[in-house]
């Protein structure tokens, strides 16, 4: 569903997430299928603790009842989202150092820095170590604040 | 059901507070660099060795990491083939290399190299990077993702075929047909570094030494 900016912006500011995992995969992209089922059990396992994961998909408009259909079939029930705007904006607006290479993941702190990046398939080690600096990131600030 | 929603401004949102990330995104060459690995022999469908510096042309070698598989590499394929014969012709040297591991996805196998190459009516090696060290060099991360070098051997374009994968007919911004252009005519490549949504490269496992 298109939604104007100023509303995307909004729906941004209003996120308390401790944590955000941003994944952008596509329909047809065979790793990012594969990879799936690990973001979904690890943002089951760390949701209590502040976790939102945002999957995007890079699919074509017209890809469209293909991408519901996986999200459905892998479970999926919150509102994902689809990339829609030129692919180098996309892409450098995420990480400058993205070849543009899917899948790709990124994690965010709950201040919005980027902890994490990378290309290719997700390994869970290297997720769940992102993962737990990002929601530490978050703790020592609470900690330190008045 | 779950429910679909564009992105981008989110993305913006997100991204202007990036930090430093912790990631093991390979060191892409840069424009200028040296093309590396220039004498590794590496296998042509033709069934013959070739290096990079026996493709290059006298004006300078276009380089494509490619494969068969990948969506994004069929969707460019044609375009990929009529930029690289047409280079050639201009005195512009070209190679596509194909690094991913086909165990990962046998359509990337070298006897299929042999048919896609011969289907799309390559002028130009197309070979098999047999330990993905020539990816690993150049940094690519993708297919297709191209590389042009100078005569001098200096990077002088890197980046994607053009803005519309999708529709050729539609393109507005044909990048690499460009800057082979420009290089061929002795002018400066118009727009030098460009990116596009792409297969991640199957590097193969690194062999020990």
């Amino acid at each position: 569903m298109p939604a104007p900016a100023r509303e995307i912006l909004a729906l941004a500011s209003r996120r308390r997430a401790r944590a955000t995992l941003v994944n952008v995969w596509a329909t047809w992209c065979v790793p990012c299928r594969e990879e799936f089922p690990l973001l979904l059990r690890l943002a089951r396992e760390y949701e209590p603790r502040g976790l939102e994961l945002l999957l995007v998909s890079a699919d074509f408009d017209d890809r469209l009842p293909a991408v519901r259909r996986f999200l459905a079939a892998q479970g999926v029930t919150d509102t994902s989202y689809l990339k829609a705007e030129d692919d180098m904006s996309f892409i450098d607006a995420l990480s400058p150092r993205w070849s543009g290479a899917l899948p790709a993941t990124f994690v965010y702190d709950g201040a919005g820095r980027q902890i994490a990046f990378w290309e290719g398939k997700a390994d869970e080690a290297r997720l769940r170590k992102s993962l737990e600096e990002a929601l530490a990131k978050r703790s020592s600030m609470e900690d330190s604040s008045p | 059901m779950s429910s679909i929603r564009l992105l981008i401004p989110l993305f913006v949102a997100i991204a202007t507070s990036t930090a430093a990330a912790d990631d093991p995104t390979p060191k892409t060459l840069g424009l200028g660099d040296l093309a590396p690995m220039r004498q590794v022999s590496l296998k042509n469908v033709d069934g013959r060795q070739i290096t990079i510096a026996e493709a290059a042309g006298k004006k300078g070698t276009l380089i494509v990491f490619s494969c068969n598989h990948c969506p994004w590499v069929k969707m460019w394929q044609k375009r990929i083939a009529r930029i690289g014969n047409a280079a050639i012709g201009q005195g512009v040297g070209v190679i596509a290399i194909n690094s991913n591991d086909p165990s990962e996805f046998p359509e990337d196998g070298f006897d299929e190299m042999k048919v896609r190459a011969k289907q799309l009516g390559l002028r130009f090696p197309y070979v098999v990077d047999e330990t993905s060290e020539v990816a690993r060099a150049f940094g690519a991360a993708r297919t297709p993702e191209a590389f042009l070098f100078d005569a001098e051997g200096k990077l002088v374009y890197h980046g994607t075929i053009d803005d519309n994968a999708r529709d050729g007919r539609a393109v507005k911004q044909p990048w690499l047909k460009q800057a082979v252009e420009a290089l061929a005519a002795g002018r400066a490549v118009p727009t030098a570094e460009t990116k596009a949504l792409g297969c991640s490269i199957k590097l193969r496992e690194k062999t020990a030494s």
